[in-house]
């Protein structure tokens, strides 16, 4: 018998929001790990450090080495002249560019939080430095006064902030402090260019086909067959794929055109699903009125289809772009682990993608090391924010047509 | 249609260039499937090498001096990841699920799915990050023994990477159930919590299964979380606290390696690879067929 108000439904409305409180957990356990995740990786960007530094040691106030876009060479200048460098030698050593070239590569021009107890001031630190002492950011903050108290003359106390804007702009290097993440930055542009270039015609090149001309051959099931198994594949394979095929029979070697030909292999059924998704929602009287008016099938997918499904083929753009970006693997077998020093100067050069300099960095089990991983990280999630929200963005407009 | 000769050469060559473009995954296929092929077997054709110790052996010793070939310790190294990763990422998986498809309302759905979307779009190696520099510490306070490297930190990770895909996956199942079977439900007189165990969670069965599934095929194959927090030694062992290799940390690490380009520890780097392609098209096969094969059943 039902008992509809009394004990026995009360007791069943207390299960049922128990129950939906239990399935809730997992997202919010999930939610606690993103949150874990960023916390951990923002604050390991900041590192209280004692070094015994091997150039002059003195840290300029903000005033004296800000300029618009000349603080490097307005700090150095005073930098170079505190390490008793004679006036009249500065600017030639400056504008000399084997010499300015060889400054930048050893020299690191920051401006740190903290220095010696007084916020923001300038401060180069060079690779001979050495590094006595480093605390993450929290404990570090506790113990701040006894660091300065224990250290002996000559070592400098800093906040370093190691996710400055010129991290980007810095080559990489053997020595944490001036590592840089241009090289990988600068590789992980001209994969994501060259996979567009080639990922696009084939992936749109195959939805075309399957949608248009061929919907429900044994060729195109084949194909879709082809394409779902390979969505299943794990990217390591791929990367053993472009290392068989591309490095060494095509004789490529471990280069650019190889990572990109490998990951556009990766790439190419996320772009195909996208866009047949994105041509199966033009509606069909839109191609049959092209039909009517005497157009070839090609006239109809150029002028018409393609044309109406291109928000959703941007879409899947998009995703194959964050793809690109994020993976590691295939590239790790392919062989760009290898220390990189600059960025690669055209398609046939070595060369190394973010992805593959956090896994370098981290590693090196060095401590310093780990801070550069953590500010690279935050760079790349940072990228992909920026790609996964206009992804979303054009998802909601091309829903709501 | 009647067109011009010009037309329909033009017609015929955009019709081919679009076939050739498509035919492009199957040559992908057919690539993978004759490298992984040719090379296992010229690795297995050495006279160094034997079937039966590969598949037996204990040890996996390729770049060493006393080579040995036996894939177990990998085998076992893959499966405790594995199955750390299941343990945690179904249960949570499927708790989303359900939730996701039986209690939120439609604006809760959305939010939901974006925290899940997040998750999903993390990149391994930044995870593989987590695992080692805030997870294995943390757990090294209340688990005694724990290696620096170890299968438990990067399978508690990896769970929570699968989580997405067994919850997307099952709420599209249960979403699925015929509202018609929610009602006769209800009808003969079910609780909420009566609904979801006996009617929807049965009816949902084969999608669910599918998820879990295709989520263990992923974790088989994951690479960048083990090669980072798992470790690079191959050892025979069910103990998740010590440092183990995987089948793709030690494809990472034998790519990675200055072996020359010939020789066989090179190639077992491919016996390694196609196993583990075996391993994971046979489990995208099975939930395909499980798919089809238990659908029918409750239409």
């Amino acid at each position: 018998m039902l008992d509809v108000g009394g004990r026995q439904a009360r007791r069943r409305r207390r299960t049922v929001r128990t129950v939906e409180a239990a399935v809730a957990m997992p997202v919010l356990l999930a939610l606690l790990l993103l949150g874990a995740l960023l916390f951990d990786v923002i604050t390991d960007t900041l590192s209280w450090q004692v070094l015994a530094p091997a150039g002059s040691g003195r840290s300029f106030a903000f005033a004296e080495g800000f300029a618009p876009f000349g603080s490097w060479d307005r700090v150095m200048r005073l930098e170079l002249a505190a390490r008793g460098v004679p006036a009249e030698d500065i600017e030639p050593l400056l504008a000399d560019p084997e010499e300015r070239r060889v400054l930048e590569a050893r020299n690191r021009v920051e401006l740190m939080p903290w220095v010696d107890g007084r916020p923001f001031r300038w401060l180069v630190t060079t690779v001979s430095d050495e590094l006595v002492a480093d605390r993450p950011l929290w404990s570090g903050l506790a113990s701040r006064r006894e660091l300065l108290a224990a250290a002996e003359p000559g070592q400098v106390v800093v906040l370093n902030a190691w996710l400055d804007p010129a991290f980007v702009l810095r080559n990489a290097s053997r020595s944490p402090l001036v590592a840089g993440l241009l090289p990988a930055f600068v590789g992980s542009l001209l994969l994501v260019g060259l996979v567009i270039l080639l990922a696009v015609p084939i992936g749109v090149g195959t939805a075309v086909y399957l949608e248009e001309y061929a919907s429900d051959t044994r060729l195109a099931r084949l194909i879709e067959l082809n394409l779902s198994n390979l969505a299943g594949v794990p990217s390591v394979v791929y990367g053993i794929l472009g290392l068989t095929v591309f490095v060494r029979l095509m004789r490529l070697g471990p280069v650019v055109l190889a990572g990109a030909l490998t990951l556009t292999l990766l790439v190419v059924p996320v772009v195909v699903v996208a866009a047949r998704e994105a041509i199966r929602s033009v509606p069909p009287s839109l191609r049959q009125a092209a039909y009517g008016l005497g157009a070839t099938r090609s006239q109809v997918v150029l002028r018409v289809v393609l044309p109406n499904a291109v928000a959703g083929i941007t879409t899947g753009v998009v995703l194959a772009i964050a793809r690109t970006i994020g993976e590691t693997a295939p590239l790790l077998v392919l062989g760009a682990a290898a220390f990189v020093p600059r960025p690669p100067d055209g398609l046939l050069s070595t060369f190394t993608a973010i992805p593959i300099q956090i896994y370098s960095w981290v590693s090196e089990n060095d401590v310093e090391f780990t801070h550069a991983a953590s500010a690279a990280i935050v760079v790349l999630l940072a990228v992909l924010a920026v790609l996964y929200g206009i992804a979303y963005y054009l998802r909601r407009r091309f829903a709501s047509r | 249609m009647r067109l011009r000769a010009g037309a329909r050469a033009r017609e015929r060559l955009f019709g081919g260039a679009l076939l050739a473009l498509a035919c492009l995954s199957v040559l992908t296929t057919a690539g993978v499937v004759a490298v992984l092929v040719f090379e296992a077997t010229t690795f297995f054709s050495d006279p160094l090498v034997s079937l039966r110790e590969f598949f037996t052996g204990r040890q996996w010793t390729p770049l060493f001096a006393d080579q040995r070939f036996g894939i177990l310790p990998l085998l076992t190294g893959t499966m405790m990841v594995t199955g750390i990763a299941l343990v945690v990422g179904v249960p949570l998986g499927l708790m989303s699920a359900v939730y996701l498809s039986e209690f939120a309302t439609a604006r809760r759905r959305r939010r939901v799915t974006f925290v899940l979307e997040l998750l999903a779009g993390v990149p391994t190696v930044v995870l593989g990050y987590f695992a080692l520099l805030f997870v294995t510490p943390l757990l090294q306070r209340f688990v005694p023994g724990l290696d620096l490297f170890n299968p438990l930190s990067a399978g508690l990770v990896m769970g929570f990477m699968i989580l997405p895909t067994v919850s997307s996956i099952s709420t599209d199942a249960m979403q699925a159930v015929p509202v018609a079977l929610r009602q006769a439900a209800y009808g003969m007189g079910a609780t909420q919590v009566q609904l979801i165990w006996r009617v929807v969670l049965p009816a949902s069965l084969s999608g669910i299964v599918a998820s879990v599934i295709l989520a263990f095929s992923r974790a088989v194959g994951e690479t960048m979380i083990v090669t980072l927090a798992a470790g690079q030694r191959p050892l025979f062992t069910l103990d998740p606290r010590e440092t183990i290799a995987t089948m793709t940390s030690f494809i990472v690490q034998a790519a990675s390696g200055d072996q020359p380009a010939g020789s066989l520890a090179a190639r077992s780097l491919y016996a390694v690879a196609a196993t583990l392609f075996a391993i994971t098209l046979a489990l995208n096969l099975v939930s395909q067929i499980v798919v089809r094969r238990f659908r029918e059943r409750y239409e």
